[in-house]
Parts: structure tokens; sequence; C-alpha cells
């Protein structure tokens, strides 16, 4: 079977667009199997419809968001909703644990990633679909962000911080805060990052009166794993303003590396 | 554990929610209604998530997929073809056809501003597969094409689209 011509088929279009047969389904899915070429043809695929769709996307009525979910919540039992194993996976984590553990290897800025690309090109392949994939999500975030900055939350008791990248060290970068207020919760969800070095960390920091908490470190299984969504679990009674800064490895009490993102209340 | 649902919902919608209803508004034209569509959809997508294979495709293929296809259920239901006054499609004898229209839908938005770039006897198949459901069966009995014939056209239709939409 000759790759080059299945991929060339017009099959991998079939197949992302759902209009593969059953048995078609069943040979591509082996074909992904077995041949990575032909898995990153489905993937580069996915990925600009992804794009195509986002460009065209229509804004649903602010309004809608709640009256859905109240459908949903309504509809599906919650205990289902916890396993997800998709992008917004939520997972606890004990972040005092965490900051004495020993910490995991880590990347450097994008520069280092692009030479690497090319020095290492199988392995990187997928992590540079994924950063197109978060940069895709990452401008439709910020478009929504933009357009509904202002609104009230869902739950009025959660107040959310927008991080944006700090221009000269990481423009791209995006996360977000939501704090809440009533169970002092904080959750940060990474929208864009670059992957660190091996030897550095980034940690979240909550800034009162000009001066930091330290929030935690953000472990580094979420460039991995398409994991967005981290409960940073700590017991944060009063903030201004949030911002991640790069770290060495393991953090430090307080602040020594350069600031990455940075928002306020 | 409710705040950890609200806020992946509240992920999934603030990211999705806008591409998703782009997808279902290329095939329901009433906004209003594709706003109910777009509920069905966030309902299935929750009751179904684990039904979701990441290994077979990213989560928005899939997302995309049940979206359409909610879309076109709406689309073929009694009571949208009932509230539909001008059918394009003479009856047909088949039941399922009737009602339909065959001809390109007006819409230059995204994908479809891509079908216009296609052969008129290509993008008519690509409507009708991808746009309305109809199988490929369905579609060479509609227009007396033979079954090959449909399938080489939306083959090579699909070749075409990938590189136009690579941009």
């Amino acid at each position: 079977m000759n790759v080059q011509e299945y991929i060339s088929s017009g099959i991998v279009e079939s197949y992302v667009l759902g209009l593969a047969s059953p048995e078609e389904q069943l040979e591509f899915e082996n074909m992904c199997r077995q041949y990575p070429e032909v898995l990153q043809a489905r993937t580069n695929f996915e990925i600009a419809m992804e794009q195509q769709a986002m460009q065209h996307a229509i804004a649903p009525p602010p309004s809608l968001k709640e009256e859905i979910r109240k459908a949903v919540m309504e509809a599906a039992p919650t205990a289902k909703v916890v396993t997800m194993h998709t992008e917004p996976v939520v997972h606890k984590i004990n972040w005092l644990k965490y900051a004495v553990a020993a910490s995991v290897v880590l990347l450097a800025g994008s520069l280092f990633w692009n030479v690497s690309l090319y020095k290492d090109n199988k392995k990187l392949q997928s992590n540079y679909d994924n950063t197109v994939a978060s940069l895709t999500d990452t401008k439709a975030k910020l478009n929504d962000i933009e357009k509904e900055i202002g609104l009230i939350q869902q739950n009025p008791n959660v107040k959310m911080a927008a991080l944006k990248g700090m221009p000269d060290v990481s423009p791209t970068s995006f996360a977000t805060v939501y704090w809440d207020t009533t169970t002092k919760d904080v959750y940060l969800m990474v929208n864009n990052l670059p992957k660190p070095a091996s030897d550095k960390q980034y940690q979240l920091w909550a800034l009162l009166d000009g001066k930091p908490i330290d929030l935690g470190l953000i472990e580094n299984d979420f460039f991995t794993s398409q994991k967005r969504l981290l409960i940073k679990g700590k017991n944060l009674r009063n903030a201004q303003a949030f911002a991640i800064t790069l770290e060495t490895k393991g953090g430090n009490p307080t602040p020594q590396g350069t600031m990455y993102t940075l928002g306020n209340l | 554990m409710q705040q950890r649902n609200d806020l992946s919902f509240s992920y999934l919608y603030d990211n999705y929610s806008g591409a998703l209803l782009g997808v279902i508004g290329g095939v329901v034209p009433d906004q209003e209604i594709a706003r109910d569509v777009l509920q069905e959809v966030f309902v299935n997508i929750w009751r179904k998530i684990e039904s979701y294979d990441p290994t077979k495709g990213r989560l928005f293929t899939w997302m995309m997929n049940v979206a359409r296809n909610a879309a076109i259920d709406k689309v073929r239901s009694r009571g949208y073809q009932d509230s539909m006054k001008n059918n394009a499609m003479p009856e047909n004898g088949d039941g399922d056809l009737a009602g339909v229209s065959v001809g390109p839908k007006i819409d230059d938005v995204g994908l479809k501003k891509v079908l216009t770039t296609l052969k008129d006897e290509h993008r008519v198949l690509i409507d009708m597969s991808y746009y309305q459901g109809y199988t490929h069966e369905e579609i060479s009995k509609a227009l007396n094409i033979p079954l090959g014939t449909v399938k080489t056209r939306i083959r090579s239709a699909l070749t075409h689209l990938r590189t136009m939409i690579r941009q």
C-alpha cells in the first residue's frame, strides 16, 4: 500500500469530517496506528478545520451561556464529568507537597524550541502541533475575553483575573485566574505559556499591597498532557492581582525570576 | 465537585461555543433554531464525553461532528420540515429526500466560501453529504449518478478542500 497515495486520496478529510464508512474508518484507524505520517496528516487537517471553525465562529448572545449551563447540569449527573480526560482536566494538587518535592524536567522558551525542532523533528512534531492548537485556543480565548470582560462570571462570588504576557518577555503568553471569594480557592487556567527550560519552573503569585504571596508551582505535565485548568487550592484571603514568574527549579519564596504574565482582579 | 464541573463547562463553552455555533449555522440558517441546537449539542457532549476517544482525533473534531449531526437531525426533523415553506425539491417517491434543497445554499462564510471554488458537480455532492447528511447511496439515487462516481467526486472534492483550507 502506497502510503502517500493513501494520504492523498481524500480519506483523511472524509474521516475527520465524519463522512467515511465504518469499513473506511476501521482501515483508517489501523493506518494511523501503523504509519505516523497518516496520523500526522490527520492531525494537520484537524487543526486546519479547527482554525477554520474558530475564524468563522458566531458569538452566541451572552445570556445563552447560563441557559445552556443549566440544561447541561440538569441533564447529566456531576460524577461523570470529573472523569473528562481531555484538555480541561481538573485535578487537585497539594501545592505544599509539590513545592517541596523535586521538580521535573522542563524546556526553555520558544527560541530553544525552534532549534530543537530541527534537531529532533519527529519527537517535537506533536509538541509543535500542540503549540499551534494552543495558539488557536489562545486567539479564540483572547477574542472571547475581550468581548466578555466586564461581564459577571456565572458564580458571582468568583473573581477573575486575566493574566496577559509581558510584552518584552512573552507577548503571546496568557493565563486566567479564577478566585472564589467564598471558598478562598484559586484556580489557574494556563491558556498559553512557553515550555520552560529544564532548570526552571513557573510559579504563581498573588499580589497584595505590592507584596507577593506564593501560590505554588506549575507542574510540567500540563505541557505534555494538554491539561489546561489547575486548582491551586490555596487559602487566599485577599489579593489585588496575580502574576506568573519563571523561577529556578523548585521555585523561590519570593519572586526572583522574570515575570511572564500579570493581571489585576 | 460542582465547581469543577462549572469550570469545565465554562472552559468548553468559552472556547468552543462560537466555533460550534458557526458549524451549526452552516446547516441551520435560522439563528434561533441554531441556538436551540447548540444547547442540545452541549448536553450531548456532556452526556457522551466518555465515549470520546482521544486516539481517534482531537476533542474539537469530535465536538464538531456532534454539532453537525445534531444540526442535520434538526433539519430533517418533522417539526422543522413542516415549518419550512420553500422546498426546492419535488417529491421523488422517496419521503426522506422530499423537501430538501439540492442546490448549493446561499452562504459564503468559512468552509462554504471555500466550497464556491469547487466545480458545481463537486460542490453539490459535498453540500448533500456534509451539510445535509445524505449517504452516498441516497445521493446516487437522487441525482441519478453511479455510486462509484459519487464516491470518486467526493474524495476529489475533499482533497481540493484540504489545499484550500490550509491558509
